[in-house]
């Protein structure tokens, strides 16, 4: 068991690392099929791995190459400290089939906007010229 | 002035929602930031990433962590099992994204975002 679960660790790691995305939106459907943990249970494993600061050595080289709206990235950690404690607080009474249920529909509109987000980047690559990139 | 004040607002007022979100569904919440900043506020996709980071550095989820936590609901077992091989993982991810192309990459894995999203959404709702 805690082979599987190291193991599930480096596969979602490599997702991560591949195409910049929070592990969670991976993390708390293999917690739920893979390890068999209820969806509540699943939710809060994955907010306290999210914890520790994963991305900053990514950060660091977004700073180099200016990158970074400082004073938007402070507001977004603000409304998304409050936010988050406001989603808690709503899904914590729910039954965990609804929440599931509900995580389902979060994943499908997720899956839209990581669709629509890859049509965006192939047209201004296509605009720019394969030199462009990196 | 007045024009810099309404942007921040509607900045600070969208990365709440996607706290809502984080904190209903314990992710991490760029999925939603990134493209809202992209769609919603012009930044261009780079600058929507790293802005993006900088919100995900602090623990942002702490609160809803800790509300978690008071009703049992966090594996501490398991998350710290998990940790270091994210971080390796991670690393080799990074390594191995800068070789393929991450336009089909990203297409198969909203795929399957897709599958699996109502897959949860059927096996909650249909039985």
């Amino acid at each position: 068991m805690t082979f599987i679960i190291l193991l599930l660790g480096l596969s979602v790691g490599v997702l991560v690392g591949l195409l910049g995305i929070g592990g969670g939106v991976v993390l708390v459907p293999a917690l739920v099929y893979l390890l068999h943990l209820d969806q509540h249970l699943a939710q809060g494993t994955s907010l306290f791995i999210l914890l520790p600061p994963i991305g900053l050595g990514a950060l660091h080289e977004y700073w180099k190459q200016g990158q970074v709206d400082l004073n938007a990235g402070i507001l977004c950690a603000l409304g998304m400290l409050f936010g988050a404690y406001a989603g808690s607080l709503i899904a914590l009474p729910l039954p965990s089939t609804n929440l599931k249920g509900m995580f389902g529909c979060f994943l499908i509109l997720a899956g839209i906007l990581l669709w629509r987000k890859a049509q965006l980047e192939g047209r201004a690559v296509s605009k720019a010229g394969e030199t462009a990139r990196g | 002035m007045a024009e810099r004040i309404r942007r921040g607002a509607g900045i600070f007022a969208i990365a709440s929602v996607c706290g809502v979100a984080s904190g209903m569904f314990g992710i991490g919440g760029g999925v939603l930031l990134v493209p809202l900043l992209v769609l919603l506020f012009a930044f261009s996709q780079h600058r929507a990433q790293g802005t993006s980071l900088v919100a995900l550095i602090p623990p942002t989820g702490l609160l809803a962590l800790i509300a978690y936590s008071k009703q049992g609901f966090v594996s501490w077992k398991t998350g710290l099992l998990l940790i270091p091989g994210l971080f390796v993982g991670g690393i080799a991810g990074g390594i191995i994204a800068k070789k393929i192309k991450p336009r089909p990459m990203s297409q198969v894995f909203a795929g399957i975002l897709l599958a699996l999203g109502a897959w949860q959404a059927l096996s909650a709702w249909w039985r």
